[in-house]
């Protein structure tokens, strides 16, 4: 599903962000992607949506090859990958029903699929009764929430999220990686960049561990650190 | 994809209603500059009417011997008529001449008193579209026949004429070039800073998946609506103002020739409206752009 061939990423001339990144995950896995700051999590996330170019090596989503795909057709890409970002990233002149709407929209979908899709994918992720509210009226969570709903609203392959849960207390927390992992069970390939430790040892998911842009540890059902 | 404009407009609409301080900055940008331009169309126009009238009344005057026969003179008109510089031929008979004369000079009757009806001779007064061609048309009537004492035209006023005029002329379509350059950058900067405001949301826009053209579409709408409902407002007070001002003329200064024809205020109606809603989409158009590198 997505395939990392010897990647490197500078930046400026000597700045190492990846350094000979090999990875690969397949269809319909659950991926935490952990590591502290600064240790590539973020760069692997923006290469995969093809925010910037590898410095050397290639990275294949669905096969493709990112480095083929013509500035035009990014667009195409992004809308097969679902993402959530940790400062949500929600538009904040649109309510909660239409940021969700948007993502729908780009993609040119007819008015009748979004007015039906919408309502039940808030309702999906619990937040039915705040369609009309702005982002600025929802907690932390409940924009999460949107995100996570705009993010899968067109039913991607793959969903990445960069550091869901990093401005969430941890019960909220909680309420996302459930709401992710639900999202994986019906065959959605998800990534989780965190460094959120707790997390990744409870859900016992496959595990990457980055350290200054390379791959430390790679483990099926893993923990945040080697010795748990 | 499908576009839908329904959902454009929306957005636009509700763009400038969030966004309504920017809005009224780049509307009232837009007024200011169009109206100033407007200004400017107006002056040159006028200065350019006033021009123009005062080098229509230069004129070639051809005098007739006194022997002329009646067929010679109509041969003469019908001739100088077909000349391509000419745009019209007046005859002044004698009688007509002396009666001219005489109005001239009413308040000194004694001036002509003794003098009989043929002593002035009968002439045509040929009006030439552009006073530069004043030379050529008396050539043309010296091989016809006429000496150069019979004919009469202004030629030191009219180079005069025509170097100060051209001057003045170039001048200020020069001033109404700068101005028009001014107010391209002074819109699309005041767009680009209610874009700039708003780059995030681009990024995220872009993020989702949407396309350079299903982001910029709104933005380009937006500018387009925020110009034009500015530049409308400037181009009707400028048309306005322009009624009253060739009234107030008529009225106050009855000799000075400005004209309403002088002013084509449909022509800047259009031109006015046409600027301001091209740099509207245009700054709003780049200024897109320059975020869209996701």
């Amino acid at each position: 599903m997505i395939r990392f061939d010897n990647v490197t990423k500078l930046y400026g001339r000597d700045t190492v962000a990846l350094e000979r990144v090999n990875l690969e995950i397949d269809p319909g896995e659950f991926v935490f992607l952990v590591g502290a700051s600064g240790s590539g999590k973020s760069t692997l996330v923006r290469l995969i949506l093809k925010e910037m170019e590898p410095s050397r090596g290639a990275i294949y989503v669905r096969g493709v090859r990112l480095s083929s795909i013509p500035r035009r057709q990014i667009p195409r890409l992004r809308r097969d990958i679902g993402c959530v970002f940790q400062d949500f990233k929600l538009l904040p002149n649109k309510t909660a029903a239409e940021n969700v709407a948007y993502a729908m929209e780009v993609t040119g979908q007819k008015r009748r699929a979004i007015r039906t899709k919408v309502p039940q994918i808030l309702d999906l992720v619990g937040l039915s009764g705040q369609m009309a509210k702005y982002p600025r009226e929802l907690s932390g969570g409940e924009q999460q929430r949107v995100s996570v709903a705009r993010a899968f609203v067109s039913q991607p392959r793959i969903l990445i999220a960069d550091e869901p849960t990093g401005n969430l207390d941890p019960e909220t927390s909680v309420g996302i990686m459930n709401l992710l992992q639900r999202i994986n069970r019906i065959g959605t390939t998800v990534l989780v960049a965190t460094h959120d430790r707790e997390m990744v040892d409870v859900m016992r998911k496959r595990v990457v561990a980055l350290e200054g842009g390379r791959v430390v540890r790679d483990m099926v059902k893993g923990a945040y650190a080697d010795e748990v | 994809m499908r576009f839908n404009p329904v959902f454009f407009l929306k957005e636009a609409l509700r763009n400038i209603r969030l966004n309504l301080l920017m809005s009224i900055t780049a509307v009232t940008t837009t007024f200011v500059c169009v109206l100033v331009l407007g200004a400017a169309l107006l002056v040159s126009g006028h200065v350019e009417g006033i021009i123009g009238s005062v080098r229509q009344d230069v004129s070639v005057e051809a005098f007739f011997a006194p022997d002329a026969t009646q067929e010679r003179i109509g041969e003469v008109r019908t001739q100088v008529e077909g000349y391509p510089e000419v745009s019209g031929a007046t005859y002044i008979s004698q009688e007509q001449a002396l009666a001219d004369f005489k109005d001239t000079f009413r308040d000194n009757p004694e001036i002509y008193q003794d003098l009989g009806s043929d002593v002035l001779p009968a002439s045509l007064a040929i009006q030439i579209e552009d006073p530069s061609d004043a030379e050529a048309v008396a050539g043309k009537l010296k091989s016809a026949g006429f000496s150069a004492e019979n004919l009469s035209y202004p030629q030191q006023t009219i180079e005069r004429l025509n170097s100060v005029t051209s001057y003045m002329i170039w001048g200020l379509r020069a001033a109404t070039a700068l101005f028009l350059v001014s107010s391209v950058l002074l819109i699309s900067n005041a767009i680009r800073l209610s874009i700039f405001a708003r780059r995030q949301e681009i990024e995220v826009m872009k993020l989702v998946g949407a396309s350079d053209g299903f982001v910029r579409t709104p933005f380009v709408l937006e500018g387009l609506l925020q110009s034009l409902v500015g530049a409308t407002f400037a181009a009707l007070l400028v048309v306005w103002f322009n009624y009253l001002f060739v009234d107030w003329v008529g009225n106050v200064l009855p000799f000075v020739p400005i004209a309403s024809s002088a002013v084509n205020t449909f022509f800047v109606l259009v031109i006015l409206m046409a600027v301001g809603a091209a740099i509207g989409v245009l700054g709003s158009f780049l200024s897109v752009t320059r975020f869209l590198r996701v």
